[in-house]
């Protein structure tokens, strides 16, 4: 382990940590502009995660470890991932960090802990939120995989370091295959993240709520940790989206003026995506529960067509 | 001039837009986007042929781009999204035999099958290894998804969509692959063709009879209504 591959895990998860609210904060942002509100200020998020650290944590009598154990392995498994998708600078990788398949179990854990956590307090909404979940899960994962496939076809490693190392270096950003696979993992993101059309993230209508419904239970800083680890999840799977498809900018060698403006790019890359994805949401109202696997053929469509071009072409 | 490698890229960024079109036309059950995502095909393939041109110089390719720009882009969207106003259906949501999803699903089989079908058929022929032989595949495809919409949606303006969209894969195969004055012909007659049965199907019905012509058009509110309609 270098001295840059410690830098990186420091500053990755910094920049992680410092971001992932803002971004969470302009999508809310761009989706009360489209419906003729202010909305709340880009900070937002940062206010409310600094109130709910200072909360008190309550437990439901019929509760178990489960529930307090969760919240951190969710952290922890969420902040372990964004370990694995650099933002703004790209190391040699070292051991196992990068490889996409462990990315996409850690994913797996993290939502796994939830839905139990969900089922754990004994209320009915989380026992809903939980089972929607992973019946949303089970269709999905297939489709995740693909889309991952795809990507490791078009690079030929499984190493998400190596991906992003390949792409600065070209430095294109349209090639059709790219284009495919950003539809694709656009997708991913709405679906992983829970976002319209699949849930919506801002009710807590009993008849809806996926998301919220598995985190209701949650209070208190708790509540913070969660709220922090679905935001940074969000930004690791647009951090992919960004360094993959517009990657230029990315610091590849370590140096202090290349590293600031990575940061500064992927911060303003960042907030297109953002804004991207609030008009995407408010351009859709949320799909029926039985009509979601054709929004989930469609990514895996594409990448299964890049799959096909990849191998034959 | 411009760089050849750079055109055969843009074309290569065209067929993905036209595969992401092809599969939105099928899976879709808004009509109000089918239409505007058919015209962005259709103006996907004028600039496929703008840029076909650019590479090959020939004239007859600028004469497909401005007519597909013309009629595909123009006239039968308007006259699409003219009638989809005055009948009122917003939604498609009846389909036979072949859900939305299975459709993709199958079109991706289709694909592949193509793909290997004519890398047969091309083996050791100089355009096996061009542009020439994925604007051949992508043709047949769009060809064969523009027929599976026809056949597994029931409402007869979709089903025009499902045409329409074949008959660009038509263009896109003749592009590529075909000698062209014939297809321009081709192209011109098919558009009228497609034109007429707009009006018929969609404000008529093939089946109806005269008499029934008169309260259908009241129906669609396709005529003014002096007093009650039936």
């Amino acid at each position: 382990m270098t001295f840059s591959f410690i830098f990186y895990l420091i500053i990755n998860t910094v920049a992680v940590l410092a971001i992932a609210p803002l971004f969470m904060s302009i999508i809310k942002k761009v989706k009360a502009w489209t419906q003729g509100r202010r909305g709340p200020s880009v900070f937002q998020t940062y206010f409310n995660l600094a109130k709910l650290l200072k909360k008190e944590v309550i437990y439901s009598s019929h509760s178990s470890w489960i529930m307090r154990v969760t919240p951190l392995v969710n952290i922890a498994a969420i902040l372990v991932a964004a370990l694995f998708v650099p933002l703004v600078f790209v190391p040699e990788p070292v051991g196992g960090i990068g490889n996409i398949i462990l990315l996409l179990y850690l994913l797996a854990l993290a939502k796994f802990f939830m839905a139990l956590a969900g089922l754990d307090a004994g209320s009915s909404f989380g026992g809903m939120g939980s089972s929607r979940e992973m019946s949303i899960s089970a269709i999905i994962e297939p489709t995740t995989i693909i889309v991952f496939a795809a990507l490791v076809f078009v690079f030929k490693t499984l190493n998400v370091f190596e991906m992003f190392i390949t792409s600065a270096a070209t430095g294109t950003p349209a090639t059709p295959t790219l284009i495919l696979l950003a539809i694709s993992l656009f997708i991913i993101l709405i679906v992983e993240t829970s976002r319209i059309p699949v849930d919506n993230p801002e009710t807590h209508l009993e008849l809806t709520m996926i998301h919220e419904g598995m985190v209701l239970e949650q209070s208190g800083s708790n509540l913070a940790l969660m709220e922090l680890s679905s935001a940074v999840k969000l930004t690791l799977l647009m951090a992919l989206i960004i360094n993959l498809i517009v990657p230029f900018g990315l610091a590849t060698s370590l140096t202090l003026g290349t590293i600031v403006v990575a940061a500064v790019m992927f911060a303003l890359k960042g907030t297109i995506l953002a804004g991207i994805i609030g008009l995407f949401e408010s351009s859709m109202s949320k799909m029926r529960f039985f009509r979601l696997p054709s929004l989930f053929a469609m990514a895996f469509f594409f990448s299964t067509l890049i799959i096909i071009i990849e191998v034959f072409a | 001039m411009i760089d050849p490698a750079f055109i055969q890229d843009v074309i290569r960024v065209l067929f993905a837009v036209v595969i992401v079109t092809a599969a939105y036309i099928i899976s879709t059950r808004n009509m109000i986007s089918l239409v505007s995502v058919y015209a962005l095909q259709s103006l996907t393939l004028v600039f496929m042929a703008l840029a076909l041109y650019s590479l090959e110089g020939t004239t007859v390719l600028l004469a497909i781009a401005c007519i597909t720009f013309a009629s595909k882009v123009l006239v039968i969207p308007y006259f699409i999204a003219t009638i989809q106003e005055r009948i009122r259906i917003k939604r498609d949501i009846e389909f036979h035999f072949l859900s939305p999803t299975t459709s993709l699903l199958l079109s991706m089989a289709l694909m592949l099958f193509i793909y290997i079908a004519l890398a047969h058929i091309m083996e050791g022929t100089p355009g096996r290894e061009s542009l020439f032989f994925f604007g051949a595949v992508i043709g047949i495809s769009l060809m064969l998804m523009g027929m599976m919409v026809t056949f597994s949606r029931k409402r007869a303006i979709t089903k025009v969509l499902g045409y329409l969209t074949m008959e660009n894969g038509v263009l896109l195969f003749g592009m590529f692959v075909t000698e062209l004055p014939f297809i321009i012909e081709f192209l011109i007659i098919i558009d009228l063709i497609i034109l007429v049965m707009l009006t018929t199907i969609l404000t008529v019905g093939l089946d109806s009879t005269l008499e029934d012509y008169h309260n259908r058009l009241h129906r669609f509110h396709l005529v003014e209504d002096t007093e009650e309609g039936p």
